[in-house]
């Protein structure tokens, strides 16, 4: 099944496999569950992983009220994209999503979704958590808390 | 490496995040010889801004797109940005 493009939206298929689907958006948008979870569908599936990442209400400078994320869009698709590639090449992958929020987010929002589907779920743990550690560690995207007292970028990780 | 370029140049970098907020806009315009290298680059930004120094270890060079070393040599088409610290997801 070929995802409907909607404006906004990446649509990318893995250059290993003509069967593995692999979505990557970065977007201004409130992520949708249920739109991934319809992306993720696959008859040959019996197992889907779904990783949120929300906004929580303290770090480690306090109370956050927001957070504001940003990207460097271009190496930012092009980063997921890469660490999709992997992960379909490590495990058999049916579909892949990874769809990042940017912008201010208020607690609760999510931030992130990736969503894996593959026959076994074993398969899907693991890509799953490939894809989201790798994407906090590679990818630039940055993000600031926003408290009633201050706004601090987080400490993060440098590339290399 | 031979390019096309002039002998001189004015180079645009984008700059994210805390980058952006210290020196107050998102690109900045350096002017640099042709053949230059990130390295060299790095300095003529850091003379230019020298709030940025403080951040000087705390930020990457990407040329299109990829993280480079020192010595990778630029050109008048390459898209420049400086990364500090990413922090996604």
């Amino acid at each position: 099944m070929i995802p409907l493009l909607l404006p906004g939206m990446k649509l990318l298929f893995c250059p290993q496999s003509a069967v593995v689907e692999c979505l990557i958006r970065i977007t201004n948008d409130k992520l949708s569950l249920q739109e991934i979870m319809s992306e993720l569908e696959d008859n040959s599936a019996g197992a889907v992983t779904i990783f949120m990442g929300n906004v929580r209400n303290h770090g480690k400078h306090g109370n956050v009220l927001e957070i504001y994320y940003e990207a460097y869009r271009e190496m930012a698709e092009e980063k997921m994209r890469e660490i999709e590639n992997e992960a379909q090449t490590k495990w058999n992958i049916k579909k892949l999503v990874t769809i990042h929020r940017i912008g201010s987010l208020k607690v609760g929002e999510t931030s992130i979704i990736i969503g894996v589907s593959s026959e076994h779920r074993n398969e899907a743990f693991e890509a799953c958590k490939y894809i989201i550690n790798n994407v906090k560690t590679r990818v630039p995207i940055w993000k600031k808390e926003i408290s009633v007292e201050s706004q601090k970028w987080s400490d993060g990780i440098l590339l290399g | 490496m031979r390019t096309d370029d002039p002998a001189n140049y004015n180079l645009k970098v984008r700059l994210f995040a805390i980058l952006r907020d210290v020196v107050g806009e998102g690109e900045i315009t350096i002017a640099v010889p042709s053949g230059v290298t990130v390295s060299y680059l790095e300095t003529e930004i850091l003379k230019k801004y020298p709030q940025l120094k403080s951040f000087s270890n705390k930020f990457v060079t990407s040329v299109n797109c990829k993280v480079t070393s020192g010595d990778t040599i630029i050109t008048s088409r390459d898209e420049i940005a400086l990364l500090p610290p990413v922090s996604g997801g």
